[in-house]
């Protein structure tokens, strides 16, 4: 075993494996975003017999595990490479990234619909009725007060799925994906060398503790306006 | 008076909930200028009267007029909800609970309708909100958020978020009812020169000095209906009813 060796001659491979786990994660995660507020909103608001492929849909997601997810997607694909040559999707379906991207969309969707749902539940019902009061439409008041607090109710909780998904992206290695996980297997099989999964273990850990810190620093900004006390003198400096 | 002088007008409004009936069929007339001091024990459906003129609560049957215009409900009628946004953006609301926006500063709670619902430019408004803020005594904790304010001054800004938006006439709902003694009444003194400079204000309180001294008419809900309506001199001065005349004695 001989970190630095592993390190000095792979060092490029571990870098271009870093590269697409944070890609993978990144897209998966942003896409999902963009996605989980409508969603959310669906499972608040929109009649029951509007919920329940939707429940049916997070349920399933929730109750299987990410790798059959993974290799529905991958292998299904395969399957029914006729059909989706003639929807035009095989292009997009026969690069496993591709796949691995649309899986953990579909997955994260459905945890950041239920994370962002029990924000939405959590905003103060008053400050909504003053925005109505003032005569803000449907619309309006979600833009300007139910998701600025939810986000922010909901945002540790957000953070961790982050986490989760960056963590389970080592699955995408299976379906050869080379991100951080399928480097590493590669450098493992050629080395043999322990210390190859160590290296990968520090560089998951460092994009972890960085994520963290940025996210609170988010957080932060944010909550600005719960802390009291020394803040308050900030708050007047800031615009005196 | 002529009819062009009533700025809010409610007949014949009635509010269930289940099989609750909280107003049974009431009727209420705000001209220009009048202060109007709704009173009552709790639960006699004065704070769902005044939820249902700005259809927080829609009425379950009854008619709306806003200058002349019917907002329509009841009856299987559709609410029109863009009618009873322009409703609403003419009338202010003062909260018993303050209800400001905790994400937002003083200011921007202040600016908020002006810019989002009215469509007004920031400056314009700005200059607006500072100029409020200076009137109810906070122009210096614009930039503050409303956890970092009393509830006097968290009422007071909502005072001031109200008029904001320059209406025709403001709803006050328990305004100083969720304050501590000593705070009640800075709020009341801001209430009391809004009055003076001609407001029209539909108040309901249990502030019976106020409504004794500042309002310019009285009514006296019981059991979902109006009772006993009049001007304070009249109301205070002669009671006619048995229970406002118990009211009068177990508040004062």
């Amino acid at each position: 075993m001989d970190p630095l060796y592993i390190i000095a001659n792979y060092g490029p491979r571990f870098l271009d494996g870093t590269l697409m786990t944070l890609q993978l994660t990144g897209l998966g995660a942003l896409m999902a975003g963009l996605f989980a507020p409508f969603l959310a909103l669906a499972r608040t608001c929109a009649p029951p017999a509007a919920q329940w492929p939707l429940r049916l849909y997070i349920s399933f997601i929730r109750g299987t595990p990410l790798l059959v997810q993974l290799f529905l997607v991958y292998y299904g694909s395969g399957q029914f490479r006729p059909l989706l040559q003639d929807w035009g999707l095989w292009n997009f379906f026969r690069d496993p990234f591709n796949c691995a991207l649309f899986t953990f969309v579909i997955n994260s969707t459905a945890y950041q619909t239920e994370i962002l749902r029990g924000g939405l539940m959590g905003v103060d019902n008053r400050e909504v009725e003053a925005a109505r009061a003032v005569g803000m439409s449907r619309w309006r008041i979600l833009q300007r007060v139910s998701f600025p607090h939810a986000y922010r109710i909901a945002w540790p909780a957000l953070g961790n799925e982050v986490i989760l998904l960056m963590k389970a992206s080592a699955l995408a290695s299976v379906v050869t994906v080379f991100d951080l996980m399928g480097r590493t297997r590669q450098v493992f099989s050629r080395t043999f060398d322990f210390s190859s999964y160590l290296w990968a273990a520090l560089i998951y850990l460092g994009i972890t503790v960085v994520f963290v810190y940025l996210w609170r620093q988010a957080e932060l900004r944010m909550t600005r306006h719960l802390q009291t006390g020394s803040n308050t003198t900030q708050g007047e400096q800031r615009n005196g | 008076m002529a009819d062009n002088d009533i700025v809010l007008k409610a007949e014949g409004i009635c509010k269930s909930f289940g099989a609750m009936e909280v107003l049974k069929g009431v009727d209420i007339t705000a001209r220009k200028q009048d202060v109007i001091s709704i009173l009552g024990a709790s639960g006699s459906g004065k704070s769902t009267l005044l939820r249902c003129l700005n259809f927080l609560e829609p009425p379950t049957s009854g008619k709306v007029f806003l200058h002349g215009e019917e907002i329509s409900v009841g009856k299987g009628g559709k609410l029109n909800q863009k009618q009873i946004e322009r409703l609403r953006s003419h009338l202010g609301m003062v909260f018993q609970q303050f209800n400001l926006w905790s994400h937002r500063t003083v200011l921007e709670n202040v600016m908020e309708g002006p810019v989002i619902v009215k469509g007004e430019s920031k400056s314009v408004v700005r200059k607006r909100a500072e100029h409020l803020l200076d009137r109810v005594g906070l122009a210096e904790r614009k930039s503050m958020y409303p956890s970092q304010l009393s509830g006097g001054q968290q009422q007071r800004v909502a005072i001031a978020r109200a008029l904001a938006m320059e209406p025709d006439a403001i709803l006050f709902d328990e305004p100083t009812s969720a304050l501590d003694p000593e705070l009640v009444a800075e709020v009341l003194k801001t209430m009391k020169s809004l009055a003076e400079e001609g407001r029209t204000m539909i108040v309901v309180t249990h502030e019976m000095a106020f409504a004794r001294d500042v309002s310019t008419h009285v009514i006296f809900m019981h059991e979902g209906r109006i009772l006993e309506e009049g001007t304070p001199q009249e109301m205070f001065g002669n009671p006619r009813t048995e229970p406002w005349r118990r009211f009068i004695a177990d508040v004062s």
